[in-house]
């Protein structure tokens, strides 16, 4: 805890369960015998969101918490309590702690008790935090209804833990007790729990090193597995790597401990701790691999081609899977997991299912890759792709090292660009906007704030602090004109009948939209204060003023921009600006120049995303001729499946502090104006090996990309699209040069440029060709013309995307708002 | 099969949000916004002993994205239209989605093609209720007996019920095209066993 010497302040808690005491001091805590006195049983550790799956079904999940509770140990009364005896005889302290989980709603007022020590800084906390004592099983035979169980760890035998490295899905604990049966397996929904977020990023954060020793992601069972070892002896088996056995006995180690090939271990241990010093050698790529995901992957293949004949995926099917001697036990045991049960009932598709599956599987070898980056990137120089030979991007060229470009912009930094007398910009517009495009803004410092509205458009480049002053006055003042003029007309009635119906129906669209957008932002979450329409389907629920405030902004866009009116997706667009720049004023303005360039998303014509599905078409036949291919065996060239990240760039598919790192990655334009079309691909190319292995009609690969949503890392994807630009940039200028083609007719008509028109800071003047309708230059008739690029033209379309001149409806911009 | 249903309006039926015991932050989770783009959930109804896997395509709700829908009106073996009783303008709607769905569809026997209707959230307080059950049930009946439902998504209230008969109905009209002519009640068509459960 470098930032903090002292413990975070915690509020006295109202219940006499709270002791300022320290952590080894044994007071007035109880035994669980003794429960009916009132005392408790001391809080040593807890985690929030694990959950309990009853059945497959996930709407049955129970979420709760798992928690290592220390009792008294046991007095020397009687107990009516069938302890293993024999365990507590050997270890008495094991017996006192009790590994435990309770379900959420069963808590009562100890819910805050469990959240604060969930969230403590230090763990355990210093101070004793006591709760009610939980019921103790030794055995547990399938009682409905009640889960919550807690476990001496002197009756524990051993903890089945499966890390959540074979996807996305949870990490699972299994307790087996020394009685030989097993309370019901825990799932750490990670995603959801606060502070294994914390941790994650603490983790990230100081040591640079997102991955745990042994090279699998940080999750919520090695919070678990630590907390165990404190108290008890925990030792991995080397015959099963996800069995750990809690107080081994000697024959224990024995059967369990030593490996069928011992020297293979400890060769693997040498390689280990000398891997570093020997990066050549044959063998240090299975340096702590975990032998499960090993053996996953020598067979996967094989098994994947065999499931991927099954075109109908039933339960039924998969019960036989299961039952199959002939399926490895890996697999097996993979399809008993009930998340994966879950999955199967929701999405009756072999592939798709498979499709997941394959792709967590190579994303697990990505991290691994990544990993080898990380230790030995001098000796990696090309990452095996897709794409064909990606380059590491050539970031050392120029005088900034990696970590200088992808350091984040500071508020101080930003505000050393501006000259301290007049405020205005020092350096050149294209040194801010490649700091912004490689390192983001700080999110935490405020920069944002103010260089959002630069990067928006709001404020010129070139401008002093007087006039950007003096600006964002009369912009005031022009929101509260404009806000007026619906106000005055709600209240008067003065509109026709028609305009009146109209405009109701708007209101009462964003009155939805706004009540179910980014909800789960502190900032929008509240309902604290009535409704004030008591007519509004919310009226019952409540609202809280930056709710009100997003109406009000909704509206009187409606009101700046008749023609196209409020469009479903506009209050996804607006959130962030609104939390980032927290006055409705200023994110409304903010708001009316991101429109302005995604306005051609919302037309009635929906010319502008088909304009864009297009150009995402011509440059995927361009980069990627085989998965063009493929996708169109699929049906899927429409590109359909892109349609809601393209139309409010990602912000379905990304979590929210991604976003603001994506969007203003986008404002910059420092490659191109479309570099969200770059992004798309990206995504698509991350994906391409499953896409064609396993996806063969269009509602499967829509099915696969909408699930893509939240599991997408960001910087991973932006580096690649990056160096994807880099290398379309690079096929563009190929073929014009090695064919000398007559440019194509658009742009001759409408600019005077040179052909490769990539000059920094120079961009070939493009109007905007919203609604072109021109030829698709590159065949789409069969693989002859698609594999021969030699034979390819590059279309208006694409050679579009080497500008950087935003493409707006007619030109617009927010000088045609001047009132 | 594929089944044509603004399914967000019922979608605490399938991912329910608003479980026993939810908690704040559950009532706003992922699937609790404007439908964007277009998705599908399925869903397996047991028809006459059949598993039937039943794909449930949702697409935005704002005529602005209407035309975007068309590229999966076709195929369609089933279209549920789905108003809210408490909104007379959703109701009188009814005829024109349907119009809507068969032009653009243009499926092969226009008459006899399956429709469901389903009035949801019956849950609201009686007083708000703007249709009632006598109108909807005559709007069917002179729209060639349509089946009617009246249900409450958030109260999973014979949900269940509709898409047993959605699924029947559907499936019929599958075999219906299969065998590519003998165009019957929908309804009424006996179903073969010896097909397996269709593959969507």
């Amino acid at each position: 805890m470098p930032n903090r010497l002292t413990p975070p302040p915690s509020p006295p808690s109202p219940s006499t369960s709270f002791y300022d005491v320290s952590d080894d001091e044994e007071s007035d805590y109880n035994t669980v015998a003794h429960s009916k006195s009132g005392k408790g049983v001391k809080l040593l550790f807890s985690k929030s969101k694990v959950y309990v799956h009853p059945t497959p079904s996930s709407k049955d999940n129970i979420p709760g918490f798992i928690a290592l509770v220390q009792q008294r140990p046991p007095p020397r009364v009687v107990i009516d309590r069938p302890l293993a005896a024999s365990s507590s005889a050997e270890n008495v302290d094991a017996s006192s702690f009790l590994l435990a989980w309770v379900p959420e709603s069963a808590l009562g007022d100890a819910y805050s008790t469990y959240v604060k020590v969930d969230l403590s800084e230090d763990s355990p906390p210093r101070q004793t935090y006591l709760v009610p004592p939980l019921p103790t099983t030794t055995s547990y035979n399938d009682s409905v209804g009640l889960y919550a169980f807690a476990v001496p760890l002197s009756a524990i035998y051993s903890l089945l833990v499966r890390p959540p490295s074979l996807g996305w899905w949870f990490g699972s604990l299994v307790i087996n007790t020394r009685a030989g049966d097993s309370p019901p397996a825990l799932f750490f929904h990670d995603s959801e729990c606060e502070s294994t977020i914390l941790q994650k990023k603490k983790r990230a954060r100081e040591s640079f090193d997102p991955f745990g020793d042994d090279g699998s992601m940080f999750w919520g069972g090695d919070e678990v597995l630590r907390w165990l070892k404190r108290y008890v002896e925990v030792q991995r088996s080397a015959a099963d790597p996800t069995v750990y056995l809690i107080n081994p006995s000697e024959e224990d180690k024995l059967s369990f401990g030593q490996p069928l090939n011992a020297t293979k271990v400890q060769r693997r241990q040498s390689n280990a701790q000398s891997a570093s010093a020997q990066p050549g050698s044959s063998t240090p790529r299975d340096a702590g691999m975990d032998p499960f995901m090993k053996a996953l992957k020598e067979t996967r293949w094989k098994v994947l081609e065999q499931l991927s004949k099954i075109t109908t995926f039933t339960r039924r099917t998969a019960n036989e899977i299961v039952d199959n001697p002939r399926i490895p036990p890996q697999v097996r045991r993979l399809m008993k997991i009930p998340e994966i049960q879950t999955l199967q009932d929701e999405f009756d598709s072999a592939r798709l299912y498979l499709a997941r599956w394959a792709m967590s599987i190579a994303e697990q070898s990505e991290r691994e890759r990544n990993q080898r980056i990380w230790t030995a990137r001098d000796v990696l120089g090309t990452e095996n792709s897709a794409v064909g030979d990606f380059e590491i991007l050539d970031l050392e060229t120029g005088t900034m090292s990696i970590q200088d470009k992808r350091r984040t912009v500071t508020l101080k930094e930003w505000k050393g660009w501006f000259s301290p007398n007049d405020g205005r910009l020092q350096i050149t517009v294209d040194e801010v906007k490649e700091r912004i495009f490689h390192g983001g803004l700080d999110p935490n410092d405020g920069v944002r704030k103010e260089a959002w509205l630069f990067l928006l458009g709001l404020y010129p480049w070139g401008s002093t602090e007087d006039e950007r002053k003096a600006m964002m006055n009369s912009r005031r003042d022009q929101y509260v004109r404009l806000k007026g003029a619906w106000w005055e007309r709600m209240l008067d009635g003065t509109s026709s009948a028609e305009e009146h119906d109209w405009w109701r129906e708007q209101k009462s669209r964003i009155e939805k939209d706004v009540h179910r957008t980014d909800r789960t932002i502190p900032l929008f979450a509240g309902e604290d204060i009535p409704h004030p329409d008591p007519e509004s389907p919310f009226a019952d629920a409540g609202t809280n003023v930056h709710l009100e405030q997003m109406k009000d902004m909704l509206l009187t866009y409606n009101e700046l921009n008749p023609d196209l009116g409020y469009v479903q997706g506009m209050s996804d667009l607006l959130a962030p600006i609104y939390a980032v720049m927290q006055d409705d004023a200023v994110a409304f303005w903010g708001f009316v120049c991101f429109m302005n360039r995604m306005e051609r998303n919302f037309l009635r014509d929906q010319s502008g995303m088909r304009a864009q599905l297009l150009t995402l078409n011509h440059l995927v036949q361009l980069m990627d001729p085989q998965l063009y291919l493929h996708l169109q065996s699929a049906d899927s060239t429409n590109f359909f499946f892109f349609f809601r990240m393209l139309l409010v760039w990602y912000k379905r598919e990304f979590g929210w502090t991604d976003i603001l790192r994506l969007w203003e990655t986008l404002w910059t334009d420092y490659l191109s104006s479309n570099f969200h079309l770059f992004i798309a691909l990206a995504i698509l190319e991350k994906h391409r090996d499953v896409i064609m292995d396993h996806l063969k009609h269009f509602d499967e690969v829509l099915k696969y990309i909408n699930e893509l949503s939240n599991v997408i890392e960001l910087i991973p994807i932006l580096t690649r699209a990056e160096s994807l630009f880099r290398r379309f940039e690079r096929t563009v200028q190929a073929i014009d040069k090695k064919n000398n083609f007559p440019l194509p007719s658009l742009r001759q008509r409408k600019t005077g440029d040179d052909a490769s028109g990539i000059d920094k800071g120079k961009s070939p003047q493009q109007a905007a060709a919203v609604s072109s309708s021109s030829s698709i230059a590159i065949s789409s008739n069969g693989s002859q013309a698609i594999g021969d690029r030699r034979d390819a033209v590059i279309s208006p379309e694409l050679r579009q995307l080497l500008s950087k001149e935003v493409i707006t409806v007619g030109g617009k911009d927010t000088r045609n708002y001047e009132v | 099969m594929l089944v044509l249903a603004q399914w967000s309006h019922l979608r605490p039926f399938s991912t329910p949000n608003e479980s026993a015991g939810s908690q704040v932050n559950k009532k706003f989770s992922a699937s609790y916004k404007a439908t964007i783009g277009a998705d599908f959930l399925t869903k397996e109804v047991l028809v006459n002993d059949r598993l039937v896997t039943m794909q449930l395509w949702d697409t935005a709700g704002q005529e602005r994205f209407q035309s975007l829908g068309v590229a999966f009106y076709r195929g369609a073996d089933c279209c549920v239209l789905v108003y809210d009783v408490n909104n007379s303008k959703s109701f009188e709607a009814l005829d024109s989605w349907r119009d809507e769905f068969l032009v653009q569809a243009n499926p092969r026997d226009p008459e006899g093609f399956p429709f469901v209707v389903i009035g949801n959230k019956i849950d609201v307080e009686e007083s708000k209720r703007m249709i009632s059950s006598k109108r909807a049930m005559t709007f069917c009946q002179s729209n060639g007996n349509l089946p009617y439902f009246e249900t409450s998504a958030k109260e999973a209230l014979n949900v269940e019920q509709a898409f047993e008969v959605i699924a029947h109905n559907a499936l019929a009209q599958e075999e219906t095209e299969e065998y590519n002519g003998d165009f019957g009640d929908p309804i009424n068509i006996p179903l073969d066993g010896d097909r397996d459960s269709c593959a969507c």
